[in-house]
């Protein structure tokens, strides 16, 4: 526990002095790889109580928008309108989520699916607030653009998602969820209240979705809807999850890390469909090792089966 | 009580239509159309879901296959597409058939979850797949007869896409028949009411799967070629079909064959009233996302009550 906890505060400060020893492109792949990896391990989060979302677009969309309209039609500071930006999303999912966590399996899966549709709708069609297809562009980028303030500008906001991961983990948050994943019926009569716990875990895998998005358009300075809402912001997250292990924090780290870096390396050899390549991991990570390479791991190192 | 309840519903409708049809003549006509675009895709996919109880989410990708087959086909050897429909079927019979064996099969006995996912990351494989053979650059056959068109008084409409109308009648006809009247159909309509039972009867579950799914891959296999002689294909074409595929059947309740046209026709009118406006058009997009929402909840609040 403790060393666990040495090895955490290690990792943070390597990667906080990162900026020192990388050029610029290796410092915007590592930005990139760390969006996915927030988005991956709070995809997760909310897939431990066994509700599968494909809605991660469109709340990283909705903080993307949020956050660049309060500084284009309210005139927030950058910095302060990430945290409305956060809130807000948040805000949204918690009234959503009285109506779409009634339903369950697929019905829930094809609702967030459809909501992140929506959002993007209506962000498409709102010509002079949301700017409509062509998007907004910012005044300038935050932190004047220097890229080892947006380099910790990321980091920061996966360290949080990676705390409330943690802390999801070990309080009785764990407990609830894996109970509602495994029966529904028996966390029920064991006086779990299924639907606060739902409510807590989908605002505050959503709130981290809208942060991560907040951050993202503030540090490009500009977003379409369709750069917001681009599927591939649910994709990879869940490719990265699955392929790394589920109902954990380390596996979809480590699936972040090998897909992320793939990824960059594959868009320069195959420049059409190198996301072929997420396809057939998906497909082949379902059917021959279910529970990633962190439980294929756990497996080899404690040799029974887990 | 009920059936007072259908009558009230009845005239309803019946009023609605009756006003759209003195109103707007065309929104019936193209509404109908439509309806039968979105119903012939998504029978397919209500077959399967009724039967081998598995959500495609791959669906529209099949029908993007088969379209991309056809064009390959007309081509080459400069067949029509109604000529080129029946080799085209029978190659998407084998190959819906082989990834049954492959893929699906071998989830089966897998929480809902990993049978969601293996499907999306079949989608993802097939459509960038498709990506890296064509590229994204959209194909089109072009054929005169497409362009037919009808003058009733001072209306004239395109008269083509009411073949999608006699497809989808074709397909809920020729099911009924089938699950209905042949030894192969029955057993496969055994099975999905109850896999066990049917098993314990003597029938071969696995074999009625693959059937069922080879059977519904040669009717998307022949939506698709019809579906290229009216619109141009490029790898995400499907995509979009997948989603309103699986909304219609969730509206019209799993294994409700012929309720599908009936969701269709709901969904099809109510989009061509908003494209009937130039204020409106815009948001024609979003009432599906609405309807889908609005119906899912629907039935989960009442099925909570009962």
């Amino acid at each position: 526990m403790k060393r666990n906890t040495q090895f955490a505060a290690a990792g943070a400060v390597l990667m906080a002095a990162l900026p020192a020893f990388l050029g610029a492109y290796p410092l915007n792949v590592a930005r990139s790889v760390m969006t996915y990896m927030a988005l991956a391990v709070s995809w997760d989060m909310l897939l431990r109580s066994g509700q599968i979302s494909f809605g991660i677009a469109g709340l990283f969309g909705l903080g993307s928008y949020a956050s660049a309209l309060l500084v284009l039609r309210a005139g927030m500071d950058p910095v302060l309108s990430l945290v409305f930006a956060t809130f807000f999303t948040g805000a949204v999912a918690w009234i959503l989520g009285f109506a779409v966590l009634r339903l369950r399996a697929m019905y829930f899966s094809i609702t967030t699916l459809a909501l992140a549709e929506i959002f993007r709708i209506i962000l498409h069609n709102l010509h002079d607030f949301s700017g409509g297809p062509e998007g907004v562009v910012l005044p300038g980028v935050i932190f004047g653009g220097d890229a080892h303030a947006l380099y910790w500008l990321c980091l920061g906001g996966l360290i949080i998602t990676l705390g409330v991961s943690w802390y999801f983990e070990r309080s009785k948050m764990h407990l609830a969820l894996t109970a509602i994943r495994n029966d529904e019926t028996s966390a029920r009569s064991s006086g779990v209240d299924i639907f606060r716990f739902l409510l807590i875990a989908f605002t505050v895998t959503s709130t981290l979705q809208g942060m991560m998005g907040a951050i993202q358009v503030q540090s490009y300075g500009f977003t379409t809807p369709e750069t917001a809402f681009d599927a591939n912001f649910t994709l990879l997250p869940l490719a990265m999850a699955l392929l790394g292990g589920i109902h954990s924090t380390l596996g979809p780290m480590a699936g972040a890390v090998l897909l992320g870096i793939a990824s960059e390396w594959l868009k320069l050899k195959i420049p059409y469909g190198h996301l072929v390549v997420y396809g057939i991991i998906i497909v082949l990570v379902i059917l021959l090792m279910p529970r990633g390479l962190v439980g294929l791991a756990r497996k080899r190192l404690t040799g029974r089966r887990a | 009580m009920a059936n007072k309840r259908n009558l009230t519903a009845g005239t309803v409708i019946a009023a609605v239509v009756l006003g759209i049809l003195v109103w707007r003549p065309t929104v019936l006509i193209y509404g109908l159309q439509a309806a039968g675009l979105y119903a012939s895709i998504a029978i397919p996919m209500g077959l399967i879901l009724g039967i081998v109880h598995i959500v495609n989410l791959a669906h529209g990708e099949f029908m993007m296959v088969a379209s991309y087959l056809t064009y390959m086909i007309c081509r080459s050897t400069g067949m029509d597409p109604y000529l080129a429909l029946v080799p085209v079927a029978a190659i998407t019979a084998a190959f819906g058939f082989g990834i049954y064996k492959l893929t699906i099969r071998r989830a089966l006995k897998a929480p809902e979850l990993n049978q969601l996912i293996l499907t999306f990351g079949l989608a993802i494989l097939l459509t960038q797949a498709a990506n890296l053979l064509f590229t994204s650059q959209t194909r089109k056959l072009s054929f005169d007869y497409v362009s037919a068109s009808v003058d009733i008084g001072e209306l004239s409409f395109g008269v083509y896409n009411f073949v999608f109308v006699a497809l989808a009648l074709f397909m809920v006809l020729g099911l009924r028949l089938f699950l209905a009247r042949t030894k192969v159909g029955k057993a496969a309509l055994a099975v999905g009411q109850n896999p066990r039972g049917a098993a314990i009867v003597g029938i071969d579950v696995d074999r009625a799967y693959a059937l069922t799914f080879a059977l519904a891959s040669a009717l998307v296999g022949m939506m698709g070629a019809v579906f290229i002689t009216r619109s141009s294909i490029f790898p995400a074409v499907g995509s979009p079909f997948t989603m309103k595929s699986f909304c219609l059947i969730a509206m019209a309740g799993v294994g409700n064959i012929p309720g599908i046209l009936a969701s269709s026709v709901l969904l099809g009118v109510s989009e061509n009233v908003l494209k009937a406006f130039r204020g409106t058009r815009d948001w024609a997009d979003i009432v599906f996302f609405v309807l889908i929402i609005t119906v899912i909840l629907g039935r989960s609040i009442r099925g909570k009550k009962t």
